[in-house]
């Protein structure tokens, strides 16, 4: 909270509390951290319907409205495409932590090779003059994993031989 | 909203009392940006069912009471999405840039629309930044924020209010002999994760668009709307909104800005009050757009009134990027 200049000082109380919540990610997403800890994979889900590929991977297809299983995931490359990036320069407090976001970060909205869905994630650069649109980017892991979002810190711009 | 001020029964905080709802049957709508664009649907709602004669719908924010970027982060998932996600602006740079990469609309062309919406709000005494002077010049030197999103490229973090009185044909009598009658509304979703939606191309705004459109029998917006009260939380937002709401093909968002045709002068004047980038009290923004579109309607827009106004458009957009739509008239719908 600010306070404007010539505001008479408030009183405030500071508090921290834990809010710990439970929140099932289902089946599906428990194999793809199963995948991405113990095997450094990443795996997808895809419509036995219509052929979407689904990253991150998710149990019912948006278009068709079909399940998917177990059966239905598929592993998937850690490349991908940058679609679209900026690289965030204020402040805010992260509801994850409940401190500030450490800023500016490289947040990116990715394509990986093969799934028809996008996601976002960190990308490992804040000079937005060097990110572009369509440029190569790759899934950089964590030596020890613990089975989160976490384990794939970033990912990072990587140049290809056409 | 209680989810921005990290505060239950935010309709105590606000004063029932002086509303005044004491010993009235109060209903909260809080459905994140569009919460004003759902108040006004919802009170259209209950009007128009008969089961309320007359009803007061209240919009309010106090966003130096709390973080509504943290607060918008909770919204969303936790496993996949809120650990990078930077509130509602690191998602509409991500979209600015792919509109420009997409288009190739400029800087140069989104700064036009901070320049058109803070002029106009000079007009307007309820608006919170109201700048007669402002520059193209001036808004591409402001600092970035996330590119290419600079701080005159985003809608300001305002307090305020907003309340719209509803009424039946039979009270309205006693009222006014000048209302703005509700012709249409339309609530469209889409996603399941944020990332269905590339948002340049708001597809929420293009299906409820056709859908209020078909019942108020618009066929072409330019010439059927006279006036669009849009929620546009960046300079680029409007620009590809108003694409996704019909005003122009894809991608000529801009060109529809240079030939002046969204200018208060033009042939569909786009927020004459100055839109969201000139005054954001989050749960009111969405309820002002509805206020701003029957005050277009009942010519009491003063030093920002569009002449003639028959038919007005105003627009919510929000958090899931879902978008709700109203069309208001001079006349009744029959
Ligand atoms: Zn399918």
């Amino acid at each position: 909270m600010s306070r404007k200049k010539g505001q008479e000082k408030i009183f405030e109380i500071k508090w921290k509390t834990d809010l710990p919540y439970r929140y099932s990610i289902g089946k599906l997403a428990v194999k793809f951290f199963e995948e991405l800890k113990k095997n450094k994979k990443i795996y997808g889900s895809k419509c036995p319907k219509c052929g979407k590929v689904n990253f991150p991977p998710r149990a019912v297809c948006a278009d068709c409205f079909v399940e998917m299983t177990l059966s239905d995931m598929v592993e998937l490359p850690p490349k991908g495409t940058l679609e679209g990036f900026t690289v965030v320069n204020y402040p805010f407090v992260d509801p994850q932590t409940g401190g500030m976001r450490p800023f500016p970060y490289g947040y990116a909205l990715l394509k990986l090779d093969g799934a028809d869905t996008y996601t976002m994630h960190f990308v490992n650069e804040t000079d937005y003059t060097k990110l572009k649109v369509g440029q190569r980017v790759e899934a950089v892991f964590k030596e020890e994993r613990e089975g989160n979002m976490g384990d794939i810190p970033y990912f990072k711009v990587i140049k290809e031989e056409e | 909203m209680d989810h921005f001020e990290g505060i239950n029964f935010s309709e105590m905080w606000c004063g029932i009392e002086s509303a005044p709802g004491y010993l009235k049957p109060v209903v909260k709508v809080a459905t994140g940006g569009t919460t004003g664009s759902s108040l006004a649907i919802c009170g259209y709602y209950n009007v128009a069912s008969g089961i309320y004669k007359n009803i007061l719908v209240i919009g309010w924010e106090k966003l130096n009471e709390g973080g509504a970027t943290t607060g918008i982060i909770t919204a969303f998932d936790p496993v996949w999405e809120r650990p990078s996600l930077a509130g509602a602006l690191g998602p509409l740079a991500l979209m600015a840039g792919m509109y420009s990469a997409k288009y190739g609309i400029t800087p140069e062309q989104a700064a036009k629309v901070t320049v058109k919406n803070r002029s106009n709000a000079a007009n307007n005494p309820f608006a919170h930044l109201q700048m007669p002077n402002i520059t193209i010049d001036y808004v591409m030197s402001s600092q970035m924020i996330s590119y290419p999103l600079r701080l005159h490229d985003v809608c300001p973090q305002s307090e305020g209010a907003c309340a719209i009185i509803y009424a039946n044909e039979e009270e309205t009598k006693k009222i006014t002999d000048n209302p703005a009658w509700v012709k249409s509304v339309a609530t469209s979703h889409y996603y399941t994760f944020g990332t269905d939606d590339k948002m340049y191309d708001l597809p929420t705004a293009t299906m409820a668009s056709k859908k209020v459109y078909k019942k108020a029998g618009i066929k072409d917006p330019i010439r059927d709307l006279d006036v669009a009260e849009i929620y546009e939380p960046t300079s680029w937002s409007e620009l590809a909104w108003t694409e996704a709401l019909g005003f122009a093909e894809p991608g000529q968002g801009g060109k529809l800005l240079d030939e002046g045709i969204t200018q208060m002068s033009g042939e569909l004047p786009v927020n004459p009050s100055g839109g969201v980038l000139s005054t954001n009290p989050i749960g009111a923004t969405a309820l002002v757009r509805v206020a701003e579109a029957a005050i277009q309607v009942m010519g009491r827009g003063e030093k920002r009134q569009i002449p003639d106004v028959e038919t007005a458009l105003a627009m919510g957009f929000g958090g899931s990027l879902w978008t709700e739509l109203l069309i208001l008239g001079k006349e009744k719908l029959r």
